[in-house]
């Protein structure tokens, strides 16, 4: 959410709407301190990688992997 | 301070959403605390509200969940308070000629000598009655809140049952029962109501091992 600068309010929904769609997958992780309540990680999926690729711009700073939670 | 009132916002926006939306529940709550280490609790917590309601708006089981409540909150509360107040204050609309309990007494009236005997052994009885419709509203409200449809189903009959009764006595007692008729009729409608809602949710929330179509 830091990395990305938008407020939950904008991001969840986003995440949401691009989960139903197919186009983001969503994974629970360990937390990566003992302590800290385990992480919702995302990642694009073959058809949002394939997406963004298609986006005008960024498409060369996509993460292959990335959590943004 | 901060953090207690983050803490109730968090616990309104999970509420506020969906069955099908439990998963992210739990990871917003689960972000909330990294966000309470990094002292923004209330900003998160105020998004995570903002985010919950904007689903409650586009998503068809936010829908559902907004017409639950306002079903609730405007129809069976309201007549739960009127059946209520009928049985406890004796108000107008329960008894025949809209004159309370007093005029079902016949105060002052030719007949009173007659039937006043009759009348106050039978009144206590149609006024439990009706205060047990009144409470029947109130948990048959609460069981929609919680999607209890069995429940539901169960209190409907109960409550039904309890108007039929009422309508019976009183038409044989009064000779006029044209006011329980009314309340059996908005029950009638009440339990209308109740069921499209119920059958709504089941589209919403098919039983297990049935896929729903798109």
């Amino acid at each position: 959410m830091k990395e990305t600068g938008l407020s939950s309010g904008t991001l969840y929904p986003l995440l949401m709407r691009m989960t139903d769609q197919g186009l983001v997958e969503a994974e629970w992780r360990e937390p990566a301190q003992p302590g800290r309540p385990a992480r919702h990680a995302y990642r694009l999926t073959a058809a949002g990688f394939a997406l963004a690729l298609q986006m005008p711009g960024d498409g060369e700073n996509l993460p292959l992997k990335g959590s943004f939670a | 301070m901060t953090a207690a009132v983050s803490r109730a916002i968090m616990v309104l926006a999970v509420c506020c959403m969906g069955e099908s939306r439990r998963e992210w529940s739990a990871a917003m709550q689960a972000e909330f605390e990294t966000a309470v280490i990094d002292g923004k609790p209330l900003l998160f917590a105020v998004g995570c509200l903002t985010a919950a309601w904007r689903e409650l708006i586009t998503a068809e089981e936010g829908r559902f969940v907004l017409t639950n409540y306002a079903l609730v909150l405007g129809l069976m509360v309201p007549v739960a308070a009127l059946q209520i107040g009928c049985a406890l204050f004796g108000l107008p609309y329960l008894y025949p000629g809209r004159h309370g309990l007093s005029g079902a007494l016949l105060e002052g009236g030719a007949h009173e000598a007659l039937v006043r005997s009759i009348y106050l052994a039978a009144i206590p009885s149609l006024a439990l009655l009706q205060l047990l419709i009144g409470f029947g509203h109130l948990r048959l409200g609460w069981a929609m809140l919680e999607r209890d449809w069995a429940g539901v189903t169960r209190l409907a009959t109960l409550t039904l049952a309890a108007v039929a009764t009422l309508v019976l006595f009183m038409s044989v007692l009064f000779l006029n029962s044209t006011q329980a008729l009314w309340q059996g009729a908005v029950l009638v409608i009440e339990l209308v109501t109740v069921f499209i809602v119920a059958r709504w949710h089941a589209h919403l929330s098919p039983p297990a091992g049935t896929e729903r179509p798109g």
